[in-house]
């Protein structure tokens, strides 16, 4: 990884505000393209299925995506390595100067990209200017259980850590924030720094092949650190220069 | 000019209506007691009336100023007041406070010279007025105040210079 | 010797044109044209009322029960999915955008550059202005997810502590469209003025009270009129550059975004050539259907305003064509991976028709009629000329819009857009265009006849040698 598109170490406005830098690392040597990220990714954050026929048309609202591609052509056709893409949690977020009322704003103290639901009023400039495409918007409301009774299989069972979303709100990959959120609580009460793995998102919780790593970036000890550091490590369009911290390990295997 | 009347001579074109304005010279009736309505605008020279004074320009003069204090406090006092971070921008850009410079300044510009020209002609207002509606139809009335013991030769003199009626001027509704 | 002898049997007097075939050496006493304007404004068919009935009630259905059922559905019930964000709404407010720069330049760039041609039909294209830019306020309202809650964009003090964010585009966008909307209603009102003044002098009844209120009490006195003249001459120059700046931004909206085809730096001036064009097209179209249908327009607008009109349609669509080509060489040359693919996709791409259907209406159709002046004269051609080019202007932004969001970076996401609820509202729109203005050709003089009036004192034939020559005097 180059060093000058590195994440700052802090770019908060205090010393007391640095709270940890979060970042996340997805080996593709060893995902299994099993889509477990993805299913615990939608329990975790109460993201809604949406159906057959709108996610035919492009309208699936899951936070994390397999990529899967062929190169070549028939028969000799290669896969690619399965590409697991939620939000990239910009330093240099695209998606955050173009909305119009604050809705898509940074945190300073850990560099992450904030979603206020609330604030949301649907233009959908934030997504047409996300270069991973890895925001999802609610195009209905799939979580109403009088619109879409088939649709709502787990009304019982929302995760009460997380909004439900309405239509016309624009949503993405948070970090699982409300499980940092948690540690950080936590630490706070026992009077001590939180510590490395305490904070595990759903999608890292549920890989089997344990390919998602998560942790904070801004200590070097950490593992996810350790594991940005290699060779293999890449970041998605590192070229338009957001500086995302999510980094791919890829062709080491 | 203590007692003294408002006619209204009102004539068919623009000749006759100098004419006559030029009469009203000779007459002694000074150029802030005479006003001119017409259909369609004329220059004063034409009819040798001194320019109107107007102050339109200095009223929008003053709303493009106010407009560009607005788009300051907008794009750099709000986010004094209000501090948020997005997507690496700096808190107070310039290149977004000269677009809403541009349009505040404008739209300042623009609103206040409406209202300079509504303020400045005391419009609207729907009081009384002297007025024949035969005026957007092409005439020229010259409205003008005489002494009220020489009326009689102001009519006569503006009569045989081609006025279609000079007749004392009634505030009527519009 | 000969030669002259040669060409004398084609010698003909005229080049020298009847000067009574212009507007302005051919004036009628002022009170015949207030009657004529009047009459047309009073005279109102069967047809009329059946054409007003239909639109009244597309506008009813098309567009409020559609809105109402996108509303309460959510965006769903369009046709925009993951890559396409942005669909026919967007299209549809880039459109009425541009459709909004007819009045303006029309009526400010030709008043500034004292083009005297266009006295007759300035209003004609004011007015379009004006209601083009509520079909663009109202098309974002229709493309917002949660729009009960537009009012955030609104800067205003509240207790919640949270202001609107001026780095956003769509800011830009929400000042500029409210300051064209207000400035370019009052310059459509400013003229108007005398004109309101006039028909309150020939009205009765409640009719009259209305006209009254608008009037605002306008006799025409000099210092009325110097005013007057004075804010119309600061709103002409004015609202050039505004309306540039709007249609900039607007396409600032798309070039602001790290997207293949939308960042590019001459996406701005491309958008503003792109809406004199549509705009302009669009005056021809407007200015045929109220001569051919209203009453004592045949003498108001003639085949001279057409003749303007086409001059400047040609070089604003060669002006466009030149923005276009910079658009499109740039990236082409510089051979950028995905602009490789989107410029792919969109001239073989399964779309590809729209694409040469766009070139065909918006070079082919005005560079083939409009050289000829005795083309350029006749109503029905020029219409029809609008008409397409209109068409291809509105498939440029669906070019632009729907399809080139299509390709992105991330190729997993690619997925074809097929507009639904968008084209009901889409009818809806235009039906509400149609709706106003046949309300306000029965409300509103459509002629500004003192600035005819003022026209025809100014212009005199004057004999110099063997001919009389048109001349202008400025009584103004």
């Amino acid at each position: 990884m180059p060093k000058e598109l590195k994440s700052p170490t802090s770019s908060a406005n205090t010393a007391q505000d640095v709270q940890g830098i979060w970042g996340m690392v997805v080996d593709q040597d060893l995902c299994t393209g099993c889509q477990a990220c993805v299913a615990a990714c939608s329990m975790e954050n109460n993201v809604p299925f949406v159906g057959e026929v709108d996610a035919g048309y492009g309208r699936s609202m899951q936070w994390i995506r397999i990529e899967r591609f062929w190169q070549g052509s028939y028969p000799n056709i290669k896969a690619t390595p399965y590409q697991p893409v939620m939000c990239q949690n910009c330093h240099n977020a695209p998606c955050e100067p173009v909305c119009p009322v604050y809705a898509s704003v940074h945190s300073l103290s850990e560099d992450l990209n904030l979603q206020v639901y609330n604030r949301c009023v649907g233009t959908r400039y934030c997504a047409n200017n996300c270069p991973y495409e890895a925001r999802v918007f609610n195009w209905r409301d799939y979580m109403d259980p009088r619109q879409r009774p088939e649709l709502v299989t787990l009304a019982n069972h929302f995760n009460p850590d997380v909004t439900v979303r309405r239509r016309g709100v624009m949503e993405k990959c948070t970090f699982c924030i409300q499980r940092i959120r948690h540690a950080e609580d936590t630490a706070a009460s026992e009077n001590r720094d939180i510590r490395d793995g305490e904070v595990v998102p759903a999608c890292a919780q549920a890989c089997p092949a344990s390919a998602i790593t998560f942790g904070r970036i801004d200590d070097p000890t950490t593992k996810v650190s350790q594991a940005a550091d290699t060779s293999r490590g890449s970041h998605l369009l590192e070229e338009l220069g957001t500086i995302p911290h999510v980094t791919y390990l890829a062709g080491g295997a | 000019m203590s007692d003294s009347n408002t006619l209204l001579a009102v004539f068919e074109d623009i000749e006759p209506a100098a004419d006559g304005i030029g009469k009203l010279h000779e007459l002694g009736v000074a150029d802030e007691n005479m006003d001119v309505i017409s259909g369609i605008p004329i220059r004063p020279a034409i009819l040798e009336r001194p320019s109107a004074v107007t102050r339109v320009g200095w009223i929008a003069l003053a709303g493009a100023i106010l407009g560009l204090l607005l788009a300051v406090f907008f794009v750099w006092g709000i986010p004094y007041l209000f501090p948020l971070d997005a997507g690496g921008q700096p808190i107070y850009p310039v290149p977004q406070l000269l677009i809403i410079m541009f349009e505040m300044t404008m739209l300042g510009l623009m609103g206040f010279a409406f209202l300079g020209m509504l303020v400045d002609s005391g419009i609207p207002s729907y009081t009384p007025k002297e007025y024949v509606p035969e005026i957007s139809d092409g005439r020229i009335a010259v409205l003008f105040s005489c002494p009220k013991e020489e009326q009689r030769k102001f009519v006569d003199a503006l009569t045989k210079l081609g006025a279609k009626s000079v007749e004392p001027a009634e505030a009527r509704q519009l | 010797m000969s030669a002259i002898a040669k060409a004398l049997p084609n010698l003909r007097p005229e080049e020298m044109e009847d000067p009574k075939e212009h507007l302005m050496h051919d004036p009628l006493p002022r009170g015949e044209m207030n009657r004529m304007v009047l009459e047309s404004m009073h005279t109102t068919t069967w047809k009329y009322w059946t054409v007003v009935t239909i639109l009244a009630f597309l506008v009813v259905t098309c567009l409020g029960y559609a809105w109402y059922y996108l509303i309460m559905q959510g965006l769903g019930v369009s046709g925009d999915n993951r890559p396409v964000y942005w669909g026919v709404f967007l299209v549809n407010f880039v459109y009425w955008i541009g459709i909004s720069h007819s009045g303006t330049l029309t009526s400010a760039i030709l008043r500034v550059l004292k083009i005297e041609s266009r006295r007759p039909f300035t209003r004609v294209a004011e007015l379009m202005t004006a209601f083009a830019i509520v079909n663009a306020g109202l098309s974002i309202f229709m493309h917002m997810g949660r729009v009960w809650l537009a009012y955030w964009l609104i800067p205003y003090p509240n207790e919640r502590g949270i202001w609107p964010d001026f780095h956003s585009p769509l800011m830009w966008d929400f000042m500029a469209i409210t300051t064209y909307l207000i400035c370019s209603s009052l310059y459509l009102y400013l003229p108007l003025i005398p004109d309101l003044a006039m028909v309150r002098d020939r009205s009765k009844g409640w009719v009259k009270t209305f006209y009254k209120i608008f009037a605002i009490g306008f006799r025409g006195t000099e210092g009325e009129w110097k005013n007057l003249h004075l804010a119309m001459n600061i709103f002409a120059f004015a609202i050039i550059p505004v309306a540039f700046s709007v249609h900039t931004i607007v396409a600032w909206d798309f070039a602001m975004a790290t997207r293949p085809g939308w960042s590019s730096s001459v996406l701005g001036p491309y958008f503003v050539a792109g809406a004199l064009l549509s705009g302009v097209a669009a005056v021809p179209i407007v200015l045929f259907f109220v001569r051919s249908t209203m009453k004592n327009m045949k003498y108001f607008l003639r085949p001279e305003h057409f003749d303007t009109v086409g001059k400047m349609l040609l070089i604003i669509s060669m002006g466009w064509a030149y923005f276009y080509f910079n658009d499109y060489i740039v990236p082409w040359y510089a051979g950028d991976k995905w602009e490789k693919i989107l410029t792919l996709f969109i001239e073989a791409g399964p779309q590809a028709w729209l694409w040469y259907l766009m070139l065909f209406c918006n070079i082919v159709v005005p560079w083939s009629v409009l050289w000829r002046k005795k083309w350029r004269q006749t109503p029905w051609l020029m219409a029809i000329v609008g008409i397409l080019i209109n068409v291809g202007m509105y498939t440029e932004r669906y070019i632009i819009v729907p399809e080139m969001s299509t390709i992105n970076r991330m190729p997993f996401t690619w997925h074809i857009y097929i507009p639904r609820v968008e084209v009901i509202l889409t009818i809806g729109t235009f039906a509400l265009f149609l709706l106003l203005y046949f309300a306000a050709s029965r409300i509103l003089p459509l002629i500004p006849n003192w600035e005819v009036q003022e026209g025809q004192e100014g212009h005199i034939l004057r004999k110099i040698g063997k001919a009389k020559i048109p001349t202008i005097s400025q009584i103004d």
